[in-house]
């Protein structure tokens, strides 16, 4: 597929209508995308622009936003409680990417390799759950770990005592990681698919062990989808609030259930805005630096 | 192949089976206890359907879904309009602006839906605009049709253009030629990610929540209210219906294409792996 639009001509080598249908062509696709071009400008973008502006406004005294040109709201985001849930959800993010990578590697591995005629069907076992409901299968994982759930009654049954799951940290990194590994899965599937696999077993023969034919053969090969999964699974991981409100608590709370919590209870917009755009901010320079150095990896390895 | 590499990796067929369990025990959790004739989440006591019935009899959770289906249905064609007049304009057209909107429309893929979501409430209101079903299925319809534009491309960049360049020597206009020869074609993709993105928009919570009003609210939304006031059997049952619903949704859609005989399902598209 790619490669087919890679070999195409980007024009036809000889135009066979003449210039006349070469403009009336573009005017087609110009008039195509207008309207989505004008509805995604309309909605999404400028719904942007509001949050940035009402950023610097400020909640009047009947509770309404008003638009400003203030720092404040930004200066109040600039304490150590803040500061600290702000950490709290880089931390979780960070470790929910890095556990979905120990995960996404052997499984998909096993599958691109092993999977026998099996490959996609057990590809859509892994699919399918991830498109149903996140909020029913946080939920599911709420019920399972609660006190009086099942873990729970079968570990005292079991003699050995009651383990309080939720309301810690690994609770909602597990829900976490469990939300969004799909992400990691697909992308080093595809690139373990594309790969030659007679390297891994010339790497078998030179170096002599799957550790170190993982490190020099597997790894480099795979290392586009691996970067590619690791936004994946950090961008939405970064964002999450569903996770901490369903398995953890106010200790465990990321950035998500404080965005939530300015806009749906603490009714305070402005100040909300601005940890959303503090938010996007941080993503943003995160993902350049982040890309910078994954592509001059790239160029150096080609 | 040698024998060496057909041999299993004990390491990654362990992870792997492992990996298979906890992805399906919370699912068989909820289905099994969604059978359950008591109210404990613990020990299973005996098979009933009294959750289902208390389901079907709760006015206010039918009206829920029936507003879910309603978002989704209009969600589905909405984006699938928009999103492939953008991915056939973004496909064929060569100019630096069509790079740049194509980058811009990619956006709402890479935002973290709570940023997408109170942006939207926020531009809602400030139109003053009432929240309702209304605003919420204007936010779904946006924020999909990023998916429906990267399927659809997808099936454009694998269709040769001499098809249509064929169409327009016989004497088609541009607008013919789409019609009568890209969009018969297009037919799998436009169905797989259709159904894609009504299983998304059916099952959206956050988007949903920052969106809604009052009453009546998604089924997603009513559900989250009710699991913060603490874990119920009734909502098992709920719970079951929606994950055999999105998963009948989602089989659907990775099963269309095939159905076609394209040897590219909506499944590689989404892993966008190769067939070799």
């Amino acid at each position: 597929m790619a490669t087919r639009e890679v070999t195409r001509p980007s024009a036809p080598a000889t135009p066979p209508a003449g210039r006349r249908t070469s403009v009336q062509r573009t005017k087609l696709w110009g008039t195509l995308l207008a309207l989505p071009t004008a509805w995604i400008v309309g909605f999404f973008v400028s719904s942007m622009v509001i949050v940035v502006l009402l950023s610097f406004g400020r909640t009047q005294r009947d509770g309404r936003p008003v638009f400003g040109t203030r720092l404040t709201n930004y200066d109040a985001l600039w304490n150590e409680v803040y500061l600290r849930l702000f950490l709290r959800s880089l931390t979780y993010a960070v470790v929910t990417t890095l556990i979905c990578a120990l995960i996404a590697f052997p499984v998909a591995y096993a599958i691109a390799l092993h999977g026998g005629r099996f490959k996609s069907v057990l590809i859509a076992a892994i699919v399918v759950p991830f498109f149903a409901s996140y909020l029913i299968r946080m939920y599911a994982w709420s019920a399972l770990l609660s006190d009086d759930g099942v873990v729970n009654s079968a570990l005292r049954k079991a003699g050995l005592g009651g383990v309080q799951f939720l309301n810690t940290p690994y609770a909602v990194i597990g829900g976490l990681v469990y939300g969004y590994v799909v992400f990691m899965i697909l992308p080093v599937y595809a690139s373990l698919e594309r790969m030659d696999l007679s390297l891994i077993e010339a790497g078998k023969d030179l170096y002599h062990g799957p550790l170190r034919t993982f490190f020099s053969v597997t790894l480099p090969a795979t290392r586009a989808g691996l970067f590619g999964g690791m936004l994946l699974v950090f961008l939405p991981a970064l964002g999450d609030f569903v996770s901490a409100q369903l398995l953890g608590g106010p200790k465990t709370y990321m950035i998500g259930n404080l965005i939530q919590q300015q806009f749906l209870e603490g009714q305070n917009w402005p100040l909300g805005s601005a940890m959303t755009v503090a938010m996007m901010i941080g993503l943003t320079v995160l993902m350049v630096i982040y890309l910078r150095a994954t592509t001059t990896r790239n160029r150096e390895q080609a | 192949m040698s024998r060496r590499l057909e041999r299993r990796p004990a390491f990654a067929v362990t992870v792997t089976v492992v990996f298979f369990a906890w992805l399906y025990l919370p699912i068989v959790a909820v289905v099994l206890f969604s059978f359950n004739s008591v109210k404990s989440l613990a020990t299973f006591q005996g098979f009933s359907t009294r959750w289902y019935v208390d389901f079907f009899h709760d006015s206010s959770l039918i009206t829920s879904l029936t507003a879910s289906l309603g978002i989704a249905a209009v969600a589905a064609a909405g984006s699938l309009i928009l999103g492939t007049m953008l991915a056939l304009g973004l496909e064929r057209i060569r100019s630096r602006s069509g790079r740049a909107i194509g980058a811009v429309t990619l956006l709402p893929l890479v935002t973290p839906e709570i940023v997408t979501g109170v942006a939207a409430l926020l531009f809602f209101t400030g139109l003053g605009m009432k929240l309702s079903l209304v605003t919420v299925t204007l936010a779904e319809i946006t924020f999909s049709i990023a998916y429906v534009t990267v399927i659809v491309r997808g099936r454009l960049a694998s269709m040769s253009p001499e098809v249509e360049e064929a169409a327009r020597d016989l004497g088609c206009t541009p607008w013919q030629a789409v019609r009568q020869v890209i969009l018969p074609t297009l037919v799998p993709a436009l169905l797989g990610s259709g159904l894609l993105v009504f299983a998304l928009v059916f099952d959206d919570f956050v988007l949903a929540f920052f969106t809604t009003g009052v009453d009546p609210q998604p089924l997603p939304v009513r559900i989250y209210s009710s699991i913060r006031f603490g874990v119920s059997p009734a909502i098992n049952a709920v719970g079951t219906l929606m994950l055999a619903f999105s998963a009948l949704l989602i089989v659907l859609a990775l099963l269309v294409p095939r159905l076609f005989h394209r040897k590219t399902s909506t499944l590689d598209l989404i892993a966008g792996g190769e067939r070799p």
